[in-house]
């Protein structure tokens, strides 16, 4: 893994998971973990077995849910997809992003 | 909400956990398949692809558990298997275990116990509304207060108080009786019961279950045939019929209606008119209330007539003392106004302490014996695990090695003492079921023992105190060991000494904790102890063995009904003319029996208090008002104090010259000096009920009334004015169970009609043992929580010592080799027991200090530091000790140099 590579951020997985639900429809694990990986430009170090705690995590609160089907390769798998509180939560958390970035912007930017 | 539905979430995953974990290893599966095809699909071999995806997945069991834990319960399940893990351990050292839910069950169980009765009596509120607002209050004369410093209340003072005072919102008036009771059909039962005024239930804030309170006009003769019963007496007489209101029940030989029955949970504690007497007489609940009617000279009087008890309700906000300034003004006031020639006020007096006040702190007492023996259990417990942990250091230490948390070897602990805990719980309640029973029978004495039973939350309560004791007394110890690092403790036994060392130093404190507590409630126990010793032993004056005592009822309207004619007929009247000729007639055939030294009759059962006080006042030397010297009254037959084994020191005693001129009277010696001081009594005359009574006897004092009193008594005959209640008395050597039934026949032969109660059927012995009860109960229960805590202590020593010879088997054999003698080996020993030992008593002494200032007011007679008391609990410890430290000391004696050095 590279140098470069950072770790993601607690929290901010949901909401990537989220993301990629609602540009991409229902998707199983696999599928969301590349998505993000490419996303991302491969600048995250992401165990692709971490999103599967995040999914449940988002799963418990209703905010997405996930069903069996067939993959492009006809392979079973757990597919997620988004409720419709989870679609109204994105808007939420995007805004909460936001704030907090805004925030971490202020202090790096230097008074020089 | 998102919580909410999180751990409903997380529940049901709980109960589907298997199911999941399949599906959750089927998605993980078919995540690496998608990856490998498609890393086979850019190219890679099936290998590479594989080892790749399974790479970038980046470990399948640490995501499976973070997963798990995320899902369920998971400390659910840990806790389940930390359950069954603790169970398995403990089913292996069944000794331990065993010893442990002992000790608990034990302790939680006797605390309880106690505790029940403590509650019961002491801290459970009473049948009726706000009862901390009900006070009870009587009555004070300054010219009387050297003999009495309380007295019973006045009924004229009531009604005065009553209408003028604003701090209280009513008050009742009330009489204690006993009826003989029958709804005519049956023989007459003898029940307790009150006369009380029409407001009293009012005033208690308690409605009937059936029918009603007596009306304001039902207190006056002719209208007062009515009865209100309580709940059992309603079962008893009318078997719970609905129809009961009406019908009529024959009260002292009367037909009274029955108007109202009490609701079901309706207990009154047992009162007396008498200050300071709650706990005297009979503990039977009141079942029959019926109207109180004053006669003329009570409703007139001023200066005498105090028969009475007043219960009042204060007004909301008001304290007992503020009433007790308002009552106790109005009462001088109306005094100067009236031109009281006796000084009179009021005191106040809370109804919760009226009644249990004296039981309170001998009941504290009990409390805090029973805890520091559950204290030293406990004690005992924690030195248990100590043991046990240490003995499975080794194994901790594994744990810890392999990667056990401490958090997670903690939660072993803490399943293992909860498990421990629970079955302690289970027998706790068990050992409490039976203490209360035991209880129950031995102190019926207290007030509100009736109350007393094993509630479901007392059970609650036996359960908690095991939990909880257990689990800290588990975890403590456990902590201390757990710091013990894991490569110190996986080292040879040798390196292992330090730790256990340090062990061994807690050990130490914990038995110098015990022997404190030992000390402290030995110290205490042996003061009550030898205060009851001191009330036994007490001079009494009288003799009591081989004395029957029998009481005959006489409530039969033929024999008055219980009311005292008017004063110039006294003993004249028909019906005394009736119980006269009963009681000459049942003497005569007492005194026939064969094996009947000698009979005679008193109008009170000995030892159970005072019957009335009069003022000893001698025509011929008036004195002041103030300064009349006061006796206890007591109607005697002739041959009284023969019975008694009371010697006469002066003069006669009566006999059939005074049943033609009953106007005699003997005089006990310290009434006698008092009356007559520096004179000869004999000859001179006292007057009494308004007529003069010749003394012709001095008699020598006894404490006839109560063993801790010693009162000044006069004697009339009982021609003067024979008793309702005379108590039959024979001096005989037959053994009780042959003269109870004779006698009983006997007082039968004469009057049928008459009621001769079992409990007042007994020996003068077992009478002056039940005067004691309380005491005794106090000595017996204190002593075995002392005995108790002696065992507890030498089993804390005894583990002690046991442990330390244990742990230096190979010093000792060392030692040995290299040529210690027996005494340097057994100085050795002794030293670790001998400075917990020491610490503890020093401890315990300065702890039993305080605690003998607490109680200082339950010891009669006995000074608060009694080098007895102190020398013999001391020497009863260090003897425990003693025997305590042979066993281990015996082993490291026996000790084999060369077994010892090799087992190194």
């Amino acid at each position: 893994m590279g140098e470069n590579k950072s770790d993601v951020l607690q929290g901010t997985l949901d909401l990537m998971v989220l993301k990629t639900l609602e540009s991409m429809g229902a998707l199983h694990g696999y599928g969301i973990a590349r998505r993000i990986e490419q996303v991302s430009g491969n600048t995250l170090s992401l165990n692709q077995g971490t999103i599967y705690p995040a999914l449940l995590r988002l799963e418990q609160r209703g905010w997405i849910k996930a069903e069996w089907g067939l993959s492009e390769t006809n392979r079973r798998a757990k597919f997620y997809s988004l409720s419709r509180t989870g679609r109204r939560q994105i808007e939420r958390e995007t805004e909460n992003w936001e704030r907090v970035a805004a925030t971490i912007a202020r202090f790096l930017i230097s008074p020089r | 909400m998102d919580w909410l539905r999180i751990l409903l979430s997380r529940c049901a995953a709980f109960f589907r956990r298997r199911r999941l974990d399949a599906e959750l290893d089927e998605e993980f599966r078919a995540h690496i398949d998608l990856a490998t095809t498609e890393h086979i699909a850019r190219g890679m071999s099936a290998e590479e692809a594989r080892t790749a995806a399974l790479r970038e997945f980046g470990g399948l069991t640490q995501a499976r558990e973070t997963y798990r834990v995320q899902r369920g319960l998971p400390w659910l399940g840990i806790f389940a298997q930390d359950i069954r893990y603790a169970f398995r351990q403990l089913r292996k050292s069944p000794g331990f275990t065993l010893t442990a839910i002992l000790t608990l069950a034990l302790g939680a169980g006797c605390v309880t116990a106690v505790f029940s009765v403590v509650d019961a009596v002491l801290l459970h509120p009473y049948a009726f509304r706000d009862s901390g607002q009900v006070i009870v209050w009587r009555e004070t004369m300054r010219e009387l207060e050297h003999i009495m410093p309380v007295l019973p209340d006045n009924y004229h003072h009531y009604l005065n108080l009553k209408a003028r005072a604003h701090t209280i919102q009513d008050a009742a008036i009330l009489q204690t009786a006993g009826f003989s009771v029958s709804t005519g059909t049956d023989h007459p039962r003898e029940d307790e019961g009150l006369a009380i005024s029409p407001n009293f239930f009012s005033v208690l804030g308690v409605n009937m279950l059936m029918g009603r309170s007596f009306t304001e006009d039902e207190a006056q003769t002719g209208r007062d045939r009515e009865v209100i019963i309580t709940w059992p007496a309603w079962q008893r007489y009318f078997h719970g019929d609905e129809n009961a209101l009406g019908r009529t029940l024959r009260i002292d030989g009367e037909p009274y209606t029955v108007v109202g029955i009490l609701p079901r949970h309706f207990r009154f504690p047992v009162m007396s008119v008498m200050p300071g007497e709650a706990t005297h007489g009979s503990t039977d609940r009141y079942e029959i209330f019926k109207p109180l009617v004053p006669t003329t000279s009570e409703l007139t009087t001023n200066t005498g007539e105090f028969n009475f008890l007043v219960l009042a309700r204060l007004q909301p906000g008001v304290t007992p003392r503020q009433a007790q300034t308002e009552l106790d003004g109005i009462e001088k006031t109306t005094a100067a106004a009236e031109h009281v020639t006796v000084h009179l006020g009021v005191v106040v007096m809370p109804f919760a302490q009226e009644v249990t006040g004296d039981a309170s702190k001998p009941l504290w007492l009990l409390m805090a014996a029973v805890l520091s023996v559950l204290l030293m259990a406990c004690v005992n417990l924690a030195n248990l695990q100590l043991a046990r942990r240490a003995a499975r250091d080794s194994e901790t230490a594994l744990r810890a090695a392999l990667g056990a948390g401490r958090t997670r070897l903690l939660q072993g602990v803490l399943a293992e003492n909860l498990l421990i805990g629970l079955a302690g719980g289970a027998g706790a309640s068990a050992f409490a079921y039976a203490g209360v029973r035991v209880l129950t029978r031995l102190v019926s004495i207290l007030p509100r023992m009736n109350e007393v039973r094993l509630s479901l939350p007392m059970l609650a309560f036996a359960l908690g105190i095991s939990l909880l004791t257990s689990i800290a007394f588990g975890i403590l110890p456990a902590l201390r060991v757990l710091r013990v690092m894991p490569q110190s403790a996986l080292q040879s036994a040798s390196a292992k000494l330090t730790g256990s060392r340090r062990v061994a130093r807690s050990r130490g404190v914990l038995v110098a904790v015990q022997v404190a507590a030992s000390v402290a409630l030995l110290i205490v126990t042996a003061l009550i102890t030898r205060s009851f010793a001191r009330v036994l032993n007490q001079q009494r004056d009288f003799n009591s063995t081989h004395v029957m005592l029998a009481k005959a009822e006489l409530s039969e309207p033929r024999y008055g009904g219980g009311k005292s004619p008017d004063a110039g007929d006294i003993g004249a009247d028909p019906a005394s003319l009736q119980r006269d000729a009963m009681i000459d007639r049942t003497l005569d055939k007492l005194r026939a029996l064969p094996g009947v030294e000698e009979a005679s009759v008193t109008s009170v059962v000995p030892l159970s208090g005072s019957m009335g006080v009069d003022g000893i006042v001698r025509p011929d030397h008036p004195v002041p008002e103030g300064q009349i010297p006061t006796a206890d009254r007591r109607l005697i037959g002739p041959g009284y104090f023969a019975v008694m084994g009371i010697p006469i020191l002066e003069g006669r005693d009566f006999d059939q010259r005074e049943r033609e001129n009953p106007r005699a009277v003997i005089l006990s010696q310290k009434i006698a000096e008092a009356a007559f001081p520096g004179e000869d009594p004999i000859g001179h005359k006292i007057r009494h009920w308004g007529r003069d009574y010749t003394v012709i006897g001095v008699a020598a004092d006894a404490r006839i009334n109560d063993l801790k009193r010693d009162e000044a008594v006069y004697y009339l005959p009982y021609w003067d004015f024979p008793p309702f209640y005379p108590v039959f008395m024979v001096r005989s050597s037959l053994p009780a169970q042959t003269l109870a039934p004779e006698m009983r026949q006997t007082i039968w032969s004469v009057a049928p009609d008459v009621t001769v109660p079992d409990g007042a059927l007994v020996s003068l012995d077992s009478q002056v043992s039940e005067s004691v009860a309380p005491e005794r109960f106090q000595a017996i229960l204190l002593s075995s929580f002392g005995i108790l805590s002696l065992l507890l202590a030498a089993l804390g020593i005894y583990g002690v010592l046991a442990y330390s010879v244990a742990l230096r088997t190979p010093e000792f054999g060392i030692r040995i080799a290299l040529g210690a003698g027996r005494a340097g080996l057994a100085r050795l020993v002794m030293a670790d027991a001998l400075i917990p030992v020491a610490g503890g008593i020093v401890f315990g002494l300065l702890l039993s200090a305080g605690a003998i200032q607490w109680i200082r007011s339950l010891l009669y007679e006995t000074s608060a530091i009694d080098p007895w008391a102190i020398g013999l609990s001391l020497a009863a410890l260090l003897l425990v000790a003693l025997a305590a430290s042979l066993l281990p000391l015996r082993r490291a004696l026996a000790v084999d140099p060369m077994q010892a050095l090799r087992a190194e």
